[in-house]
């Protein structure tokens, strides 16, 4: 009987944890980029779970299609908070751009917030299920799930076979060498910087098909915190690292939550993420590099 | 390290402006509740520049410490309110219960995050407060996600008057007290070797640790002195005040935001800034409450991005440079 559940709730975890993994590769990379926290990414999330739900209660269209819009959403506002505030920011100490990117959290949540309301949301999307015998799974988490592994895939190709790619992780390596050799850093740093608020901006699509109750503009403080424990577990700096770190997340989010769910006299739900801050900190004391690679 | 004569004159202007809201209280009663606002705002920026200011280092989960100081009263008082005679030693064991805690919760997390320089320290901090909220419900301690009522302790331990008096009037006066014992124990840090170790840490951390500077020691006394003035602002603006406390509003996020804003709008690392950041932010919000309701942090956060961008050192670290060379160089620190 508990076998059965932890199993289930262990497949959910995984279904779970990739689209986790893959709303933590934006972080990740604008972090290995330019140097940046972003404080404010929960936000960025919350810009995607809104605009799946306009597309989907507005315009009638199936979530998916809600992808291209949340990508050019997200990259505009990448491109427009890099060139107003971040690229002043590059040489500044680390608590400019800290409080930087979490003012422009704030706004984004205070912006939402005029337009939508601040009461909580949902959207209901049928697609059928899946019947795995110990759980079942909707089509729709299921999408959502391959849809974030295709989107890591993808990152990992752009990175690896494309010029632009290979331009930045060439900044990552010596910003000074790829100048020396005609990179414009600039450059490279805005569009990372786009690319990694577009995947986040889109994360918040997937997550909606997964979750797509609780839609609120303040949803996204939940996430910024899972984000960070998940990126700190992948080594803050690698996306590929955030995507498994997120299956790794997923997993234990499920399984904790179903080990203390048989302890009578506690709330399992609230424990569950009270554990997920204390592995943050048990991760930044003994491995701040992440659990992959040592440097 | 020789005594300079007036050493100590800059904090006339900072003492100043406290006793100025005490009395204008005093002199406009229906104007009160406006002074216990701006002094919860001078205050709590007054609490966080100890440790923003001084360090450098942003404390996202700053108000669990705020928080657990309001546990630290709201317990306190429930637990004795049947003890007979207990009166006013409720109230001191209540403050030293909310000092004790936030300066325990400081302790273990500044233990893991202290080692942790600039963005690991911030992503270590940002939880503390949800992480901390979660503990309380998950656990079922401290009467879990029902929160603590404690009216009636508090009119059973002091009777009905006094009780209304401690809420109403008391609770702001020791608000106003707490704001300015932060601002002169933060110009005893200035000037003392606690106040140079920091500076040198906050331009160079790996300079000052070089040239022999234990820095974590510091950052530990900064990090502690701060988390306690902030138990003591909870215990006092918070719980005495409200007389309940419930987890989601103690640990709110929305306090760290507002005290971000107040450090930086006033300057940070400076003595003046908090009073003239949480007076500043204090007044537009009571402005903003009555023309446009529900936008303060959409206006105040562009002015945030504005100020780090264009103008990082604030109000009182744009006047200082104005000042310098002047006779009043000494009175804005």
């Amino acid at each position: 009987m508990f076998a059965e559940q932890l199993a289930g709730n262990l497949i959910q975890g995984l279904v779970l944890g990739s689209i986790y993994g893959m709303a933590t590769m934006g972080l990740s990379m604008i972090f290995g980029v330019l140097q940046v926290v972003n404080v404010g990414h929960g936000a960025f999330i919350m810009i995607g779970a809104f605009t799946t739900m306009t597309v989907f209660t507005k315009l009638g269209l199936n979530p998916i299609f809600a992808i291209p819009f949340a990508l050019v959403i997200g990259m505009a506002l990448g491109f427009l908070f890099y060139y107003v505030v971040m690229q002043r920011l590059i040489k500044a100490p680390e608590l400019a751009s800290l409080l930087a990117t979490f003012s422009i959290g704030i706004i984004l949540e205070e912006t939402v917030k005029l337009t939508f309301g601040s009461e909580f949301r949902g959207f209901n999307w049928e697609t059928g299920k899946l019947d795995l015998g110990v759980t079942v799974l909707p089509y729709s988490k299921l999408i959502a799930a391959g849809g974030s592994a295709l989107v890591a895939l993808l990152l990992y190709l752009w990175y690896h076979k494309t010029r632009s790619g290979t331009a930045v992780r060439s900044v990552i390596e010596d910003s000074e060498g790829a100048r020396v050799c005609g990179i414009n850093v600039n450059w490279a740093y805005a569009l990372s910087f786009a690319l990694g608020i577009g995947l986040t901006v889109t994360s918040g699509v997937f997550l909606t098909m997964f979750i797509p109750v609780g839609i609120n503009p303040y949803m996204g403080g939940g996430y910024t915190v899972k984000a960070f424990v998940i990126a700190v577990l992948g080594g803050l700096a690698s996306p590929y690292g955030a995507f498994f770190g997120g299956l790794i997340f997923g997993l234990m989010e499920n399984g904790s939550y179903t080990i203390l769910a048989t302890i009578k006299g506690v709330e399992p739900f609230a424990l569950t993420r009270f554990f997920s801050f204390v592995t943050l900190l048990v991760i930044l004391l003994i491995r701040p590099t992440g659990l992959f690679k040592s440097q | 390290m020789s005594a300079r004569p007036g050493k100590y004159l800059a904090l006339i202007p900072v003492l100043a402006a406290y006793l100025g809201m005490f009395v204008f209280g005093r002199v406009q009663p229906d104007m009160w509740q406006l002074v216990a606002m701006l002094a919860f705002y001078c205050c709590l920026g007054q609490a966080f520049n100890l440790f923003l200011g001084m360090t450098g280092y942003v404390d996202f989960g700053y108000v669990a410490f705020v928080g657990v100081g309001t546990y630290g009263m709201a317990l306190t008082l429930s637990r004795l309110s049947g003890v007979e005679g207990i009166g006013f030693g409720a109230l001191v064991i209540g403050l030293l219960a909310a000092a004790g805690m936030s300066a325990m919760l400081s302790i273990a997390v500044g233990a893991v995050a202290l080692r942790l320089r600039g963005a690991y320290f911030a992503i270590a901090t940002i939880g503390v407060n949800e992480g901390f909220r979660y503990f309380i419900e998950g656990a079922r301690i401290w009467n879990g996600s029902e929160g603590i009522i404690f009216s009636k302790d508090l009119r059973a331990i002091f009777g009905r008057e006094t009780a209304i008096a401690l809420s109403t009037f008391w609770a702001d006066v020791f608000v106003i007290v707490i704001g300015a014992s932060a601002a002169v124990v933060t110009l005893i840090y200035m000037r003392s070797k606690i106040g140079f170790a920091l500076t040198a840490l906050r331009e160079d951390e790996d300079a000052a640790k070089v040239i022999g500077i234990f820095v974590t020691k510091y950052k530990i006394i900064a990090f502690i002195t701060s988390a306690v003035f902030a138990g003591l602002l909870g215990a006092t603006a918070w719980a005495l005040k409200l007389t309940y406390v419930y987890p989601p509003d103690a640990f709110e996020i929305h306090y760290t935001v507002e005290a971000i804003i107040i450090v930086m709008l006033g300057g940070a690392g400076t003595l003046l800034g908090p009073v003239v950041g949480g007076l500043l932010y204090g007044l537009s919000k009571y402005w903003l409450a009555i023309i446009l309701p529900g936008f303060q942090l959409l206006i105040f956060a562009p002015i945030i991005l504005v100020i780090i961008v264009a103008f990082p050192e604030g109000t009182v670290g744009y006047l200082k440079k104005k000042v310098r060379g002047t006779a009043l160089e000494r009175y804005i620190v």
